[in-house]
């Protein structure tokens, strides 16, 4: 009798840790499940987009962030565990999300119920990178988030590659650069009372992006409205 | 009691003076050379929405000066369209036939290769009187799509390598608006949370 309850005992020892590891863990995916859907919902609804759209917190690793994937046009925005670690704040996460909304969104129209246009994604990545970083501001912005996040979190999560000719990616300082010049254009406000100032991830950028700010300023000064070919 | 008050004093100072120095940070010249005399106002985010109301205003419109290319524009150009009749709601009338609607092109996107077309999405719509928000954020025009015959082409190519690889080659068309284009912005009078007052 007694055996049987030490035996039993011991194998209550055993099961319980692991049932509260796994409880843990599914509350703690959870959460940020709750989070992601609450900032996801929130872009959906001040930019009035009424295509369905989901959003999927997924703890597998994914090695390139930030990509314009097929499972963005299959109207699903992932985000993962190697993405979710760099947000520091909701304008971080609002931004990834943002660029996700603008991929999987373009899959609703044109022919085929939107396939073509999910094809012509996959097809020039390059050109729908930088389209989705401005549209990616707009969002934000209607929804209350900061744009200046986008920056911050583009430059913590995007590498800088030696060339873009022959990539199918931009170079990082690029989107960077285009993103600050449509911010200035359009959402000036949010550079004169920058509350990113501070943020050291923005320092950073600040200091990486001297050139293509000093590009900016030359083709205010003269007034000229040609593309500028950013570093 | 003395010495305590100086230790104090001296243990401020050295606070102050490490504040002073961590506030040191890189300011962004190009704004403050370039923005901080202008007036700017804050952009007002679409945050007291209600879609409970299922009504919906349909604005006709026409560019004032056709754009026959991507190339013509650049991103941040104003732009004018004009409504092409009147427009009522409930039997009122809320905007004028001929009346100019001050718009922006928002965003330029290039012809590509694999024939993906050019477009010009335009925003920004000043209706006098209306919530920006209770309106279609942008419109977009887009050339012709040759990715239709391209990507079709590309693969009955593929038994033929590399043949195929010369249909990327193909750019797509043009983005262009003509002045009689008809243009359709939709309103929806009711989708602020205001107790259901409407919103003109």
């Amino acid at each position: 009798m007694i055996k049987n309850f030490i035996i039993l005992l011991a194998v209550i020892f055993m099961t319980v840790p692991a049932f509260c590891a796994d409880n843990t863990e599914i509350v703690q995916e959870q959460t940020v499940q709750n989070k992601i859907d609450d900032i996801g919902t929130k872009l959906l609804n001040s930019n009035k987009i009424q295509e369905r759209i989901m959003f999927v917190y997924d703890e597998a690793d994914k090695k390139a962030l930030l990509k314009l994937d097929t499972k963005m046009t299959s109207r699903r925005v992932f985000m993962y565990e190697g993405a979710y670690k760099f947000a520091d704040n909701d304008d971080e996460i609002a931004a990834f999300l943002a660029r996700g909304i603008v991929i999987a969104a373009k899959s609703f129209d044109g022919y085929f119920k939107g396939g073509l246009n999910s094809l012509q994604i996959a097809a020039s990545p390059k050109k729908y990178e930088v389209i989705a970083d401005k549209l990616a501001v707009d969002l934000m912005v209607n929804a209350g988030f900061n744009p200046l996040g986008l920056i911050t979190y583009i430059n913590k999560t995007v590498p800088q590659r030696r060339y873009d000719a022959i990539s199918n990616k931009n170079l990082a300082s690029k989107r960077l650069a285009f993103i600050y010049e449509y911010i200035y254009n359009k959402y000036p406000y949010f550079l004169v009372n920058n509350e990113y100032l501070e943020n050291e991830h923005y320092q950073n950028f600040l200091l990486n992006s001297q050139n293509n700010r000093r590009l900016l300023m030359k083709k205010i000064e003269t007034g000229s409205k040609e593309k500028i070919k950013y570093e | 009691m003395n010495k305590l008050l100086g230790i104090l004093f001296i243990g401020i100072f050295f606070c102050c003076a490490g504040s002073s120095h961590a506030g040191e940070i890189i300011q962004d010249e190009l704004v403050n050379t370039t923005l901080l005399d202008k007036k700017i106002e804050k952009p007002e985010p679409f945050e007291n929405y209600n879609f409970e109301n299922t009504d919906v205003v349909e604005i006709k419109l026409a560019i004032v000066d056709a754009i026959k290319s991507e190339n013509d524009v650049y991103e941040g150009q104003p732009v004018k369209f004009r409504v092409l009749s009147d427009v009522h709601y409930k039997g009122r009338l809320i905007i004028k036939r001929h009346t100019i609607v001050p718009a922006k092109v928002e965003v330029i996107i290039r012809s590509g290769m694999n024939g993906i077309p050019a477009s010009i999405i335009f925003g920004d719509f000043e209706f006098e009187g209306i919530n920006k928000h209770l309106i279609s954020d942008t419109y977009e025009v887009r050339g012709q799509d040759r990715s239709l015959l391209v990507f079709p082409l590309k693969w009955a190519l593929t038994i033929l390598p590399p043949t195929g690889t010369f249909t990327n080659f193909i750019k797509g068309g043009h983005a262009r608006i003509k002045s009689n284009k008809l243009v359709k912005i939709y309103y929806h009078p009711k989708w602020l949370m205001n107790n259901g007052k409407e919103q003109m």
